[in-house]
């Protein structure tokens, strides 16, 4: 992949960061009419085990959710990648990380996506 | 008579163990610059010192050295402007050869792979022109201040990023490869974007704008790689 095209994946994903996150806060903090179940029962835990299930009971907010961990993590481990070739300027430590990021993604997509299918089928 | 102290950072690999820094008086006279004066030290003081210069009117590019912590031309900076006390250094980022001369070889390595000559794809036009090639004002408004660039070093020295990543290609290189790419007669757009897209090259840039800081020629090279990696996005 051109680096071009890495590159505006990761701006991209940058404005996709501030748009579902501002989503999830405008949802967990600000809406009323869904908020004052949500907030209580996410917020307030007292009597309730599995409260911040409740969120997740929502299709919407659950695939915002999705979207917010596929944007973090695209962005987040790509920064890495930047930041360890900048600071290594050794070809194999900068294959090598490539490879190893790559399989911390797919594992924290995996992994994030089954959380959130299992709490929104639980929720 | 006024004087000036110039503390030049000498050293020479071949001989001494580690750097020093050697100190001058040297007397002012109306409109002399820190090449002047390293020039008087060299006739007059001690003329062991290594210094690289060529035309003495910012036009050559030789002289790149650091001036009290920023890089200048020598021939263009007036001692009036930095002060009584002078401290001269070779440039940064470049490789010492001896005293304040460096070596460009990487630094010209690197502009030459990005290939600044106009690339044509019509050979036969070429040999045989039938007719003028013509550019409005608008189109060599798009490049002509990057065309100024006398590939003096200064800004390689003052990037951050060459610093930190040697490999880095450099503002100066950055910048000529757009010079030719936004010109109207050059046919190697693809190829010229194909070199720098890389993940070392063009991306790697964190537009600390030192480059245009210190340009004596008052190119921009920050703006070039802005320019350049909006056609790079354009593809």
């Amino acid at each position: 992949m051109r680096e071009r095209n890495v590159m505006l994946v990761h701006y991209v994903s940058g404005i996709g960061i501030l748009v579902f996150g501002a989503v999830h806060l405008f949802t967990v903090f600000f809406t009323k009419p869904l908020g004052e179940t949500i907030w209580e029962t996410t917020m307030l835990f007292e009597g309730h085990q599995f409260a911040v299930l409740e969120v997740y009971r929502n299709a919407l907010l659950a695939t915002s959710l999705w979207f917010l961990l596929l944007f973090t993590t695209i962005h987040a481990l790509n920064g890495l990648r930047v930041i360890i070739t900048e600071l290594f300027p050794v070809p194999v430590v900068r294959t090598a990380s490539k490879y190893v990021l790559f399989a911390l993604g797919v594992f924290l997509m995996v992994y994030g996506t089954r959380t959130i299918i299992i709490a929104h089928m639980i929720g | 008579m006024r004087t000036v102290r110039l503390t030049v950072y000498r050293f020479d690999p071949t001989s001494d163990e580690r750097p020093r820094y050697a100190s001058y008086e040297v007397p002012y006279r109306s409109g002399m610059t820190v090449l002047d004066s390293l020039l008087y030290v060299k006739e007059k003081l001690d003329h062991t010192l290594a210094i690289r210069y060529s035309c003495r009117m910012g036009i050559c590019g030789s002289c790149g050295m650091t001036v009290n912590g920023l890089p200048r031309l020598a021939c263009y900076t007036q001692v009036k402007e930095v002060g009584w006390r002078i401290k001269v250094e070779p440039l940064k980022n470049h490789p010492l050869v001896r005293d304040l001369v460096t070596d460009f070889t990487d630094f010209f390595r690197k502009y030459k792979s990005m290939r600044p000559w106009l690339i044509r794809t019509d050979a036969e036009e070429q040999e045989n022109p039938t007719k003028q090639y013509t550019q409005s004002d608008a189109e060599l408004e798009r490049y002509i201040q990057f065309s100024y660039c006398i590939s003096c070093g200064l800004c390689y020295a003052a990037c951050p990023v060459v610093t930190a990543l040697p490999e880095f290609p450099g503002p100066q290189a950055l910048a000529s490869l757009y010079r030719f790419l936004a010109d109207t007669r050059d046919h190697g757009r693809r190829e010229r974007l194909r070199i720098v897209d890389e993940a070392v090259g063009l991306w790697r840039c964190h537009f600390a704008g030192s480059c245009s800081q210190v340009c004596p020629k008052g190119v921009d090279p920050a703006l070039a790689i802005q320019l350049l990696r909006r056609e790079a996005m354009r593809g």
